[in-house]
């Protein structure tokens, strides 16, 4: 039955697509990010619906969309250079079938990053794709917030639609991924247009910011913890009443504080004292392990080369339970610990070339970002409806970049999909303010004012 | 229960979203990149025109200039 569901609303986005054809390229997002085909156990699991939503939306963009004002910038052409490289890498990797496995799902989400920002050319576009992110990843976090809510979270128990821990059914990827698009979420109460702000929109996005927020609770991820403290420091940048922002947020965490279970608390506590947790105290061990492989193997490994790694430690082990708990110090031997960290896994895979093109496509994404949000800042007490909503996008895109950046430091997220399609939609605003002003220019030079301004100098230089 | 319900809503807005979507013009043509080029374009048509005209006035000043310095 689901799977009937999911078929049919994936051929009605194919229908509407027919008259617009960048539905096409939503349709394609929303696949890849809930991944029906996986929800699904029946007919829906034999049709390769992702393979169609990217015929559609690439063959869609090339017969029958638009061009006008599409263009390759240079934050695609180092996603480019980064496909390139990994592609090669796979060729001379460590472990060849192993490498083959994730270069195949990587090299999709890598070249439709690439295409994504060419069909992002008008201000509805890249609305309706931020719109379709959030509400793909909300589709699961709504569900994780309520089973959160009635008791169902905890460490490994709390159920996706998928529990095959990969992609964004990944614990610490779904609470990373969550507190990332929070700053999204609430730029939709101020500058939405396809659902204009009023009352409900406030509600649901309230609502929704809380089982983002809940994510990380239910699923006891250390890292959306770390991610949640990150995005309250990087607020205080941007909030008007610093005090009363710090003091309200210290009063939510404490009255928070009673409603968490024990479970949570002692799974944080290895936040700080990480010598208890397999998982926690292994990786410092792996990361010293790459950077002496990165010396020996300074242009990569090819992809999953941590599979090499093996390491021997003493760790604490408590046994028995409450009075008659003891602890007892065991040598553990672990083998092919993954890199834990985005940083890493791009060096040990790709090399120090790989980890520079992937530092500076993220590195420039903030630096225009950043740009954009000082560039389009609106001064005037009624700003232009047209262009307010410029600046807080910059700003919404640029917190969940260090948001992800934050994240991506504690777990091997390099390649996301959600995040590299938040890359393509960054390119698509930066473009589209490029062309605005590029725009704004033409009309400048046409203006009597301007052209009597330029015309004593031209003179001048003419004489 | 929950996992449907919560597919309910977020599938429940995805439609209304691109329902919304389809019926927009601007979702293919930015009306502000418009209205700018447009201005640009009409800008450029009379400063063309204004050009032409002080062209011709220059022209027939120094017409009018020859004459009287040949009488």
């Amino acid at each position: 039955m689901i799977d009937l569901v999911f078929l049919a609303f994936i051929g009605f986005i194919l229908l509407l697509g027919v008259r617009r054809p960048f539905l096409w390229v939503l349709l394609y997002v929303y696949i890849d990010i809930l991944a029906p085909q996986r929800i699904g156990y029946g007919i829906i699991t034999s049709v390769p619906v992702s393979l169609i939503a990217f015929m559609a939306a690439f063959g869609g963009w090339l017969i029958l969309d638009r061009k006008a004002g599409a263009r390759f910038t240079l934050r695609q052409a180092l996603l480019a250079a980064l496909l390139l490289y990994c592609w090669w890498t796979t060729g001379h990797a460590d472990f060849p079938d192993e490498a083959a496995t994730k270069w195949d799902w990587v090299w999709k989400a890598l070249l439709f990053a690439i295409f994504l920002p060419l069909t992002l050319t008008t201000r509805a576009r890249l609305e309706a794709l931020a719109l379709m992110l959030v509400l793909s990843v909300a589709t699961i976090v709504i569900g994780t917030g309520m089973k959160t809510v009635l008791g169902g979270g905890g460490y490994e128990n709390l159920h996706f639609y998928v529990n095959d821990n990969s992609g964004i059914y990944e614990s610490s990827t779904l609470a990373t991924v969550a507190i990332a698009l929070i700053p999204l979420i609430a730029w939709f109460t101020r500058h939405g247009t396809i659902f204009r702000p009023d009352w409900r929109v406030t509600a649901f996005a309230v609502l929704l910011i809380f089982a983002c927020l809940l994510v990380p609770i239910g699923t006891e991820a250390r890292t959306g913890l770390v991610c949640i403290a990150a995005l309250g420091l990087l607020l205080v940048r941007y909030v008007k009443r610093r005090a009363v922002f710090i003091a309200g947020g210290a009063a939510l965490a404490l009255a928070a504080l009673p409603f968490l279970p024990p479970s949570y608390y002692e799974r944080m506590a290895t936040i700080t004292a990480p010598g208890g947790d397999e998982s926690a105290s292994t990786r410092v061990a792996v990361w010293q392990w790459t950077l002496d492989y990165a010396a020996q193997n300074p242009w990569g490994g090819g992809f999953d080369s941590y599979r090499g790694n093996s390491f021997t430690y003493v760790m604490p082990v408590e046994t028995g339970s409450g009075a008659s708990t003891a602890v007892q110090y065991r040598e553990v031997t672990d083998e092919a610990r993954a890199f834990h960290s985005s940083f890493f896994e791009v060096l040990g895979e790709q090399g120090y070339p790989g980890l520079a093109i992937w530092l500076a496509l993220h590195a420039l994404g903030l630096w225009q970002m950043e740009r954009i949000r000082s560039r389009w800042r609106s001064k005037d007490a009624q700003p232009d409806e047209r262009e307010a909503w410029i600046a807080p996008l910059a700003v919404a895109l640029q917190l969940a970049s260090l948001i992800y950046l934050v994240g991506a430091l504690f777990q091997g997220i390099a390649y996301q999909p959600v995040m590299l399609m938040l890359i393509g939609l960054q390119i698509g605003l930066n473009s589209y303010c490029k062309r605005l002003d590029s725009a704004r220019a033409k009309l400048a030079q046409h203006t009597p004012s301007a052209q009597a301004a330029q015309s004593p100098q031209r003179g001048a230089v003419t004489a | 229960m929950i996992d449907y319900l919560a597919l309910a809503i977020g599938h429940g807005l995805l439609v209304l979203g691109l329902l919304r979507l389809v019926l927009r013009a601007e979702l293919d043509r930015d009306p502000l990149l418009e209205e700018l080029d447009q201005s640009a374009r009409t800008k450029r048509m009379e400063a063309t025109r204004r050009r032409g005209k002080a062209a011709r006035t220059a022209s027939a000043a120094e017409n009018a200039d020859s004459k009287a310095e040949a009488r």
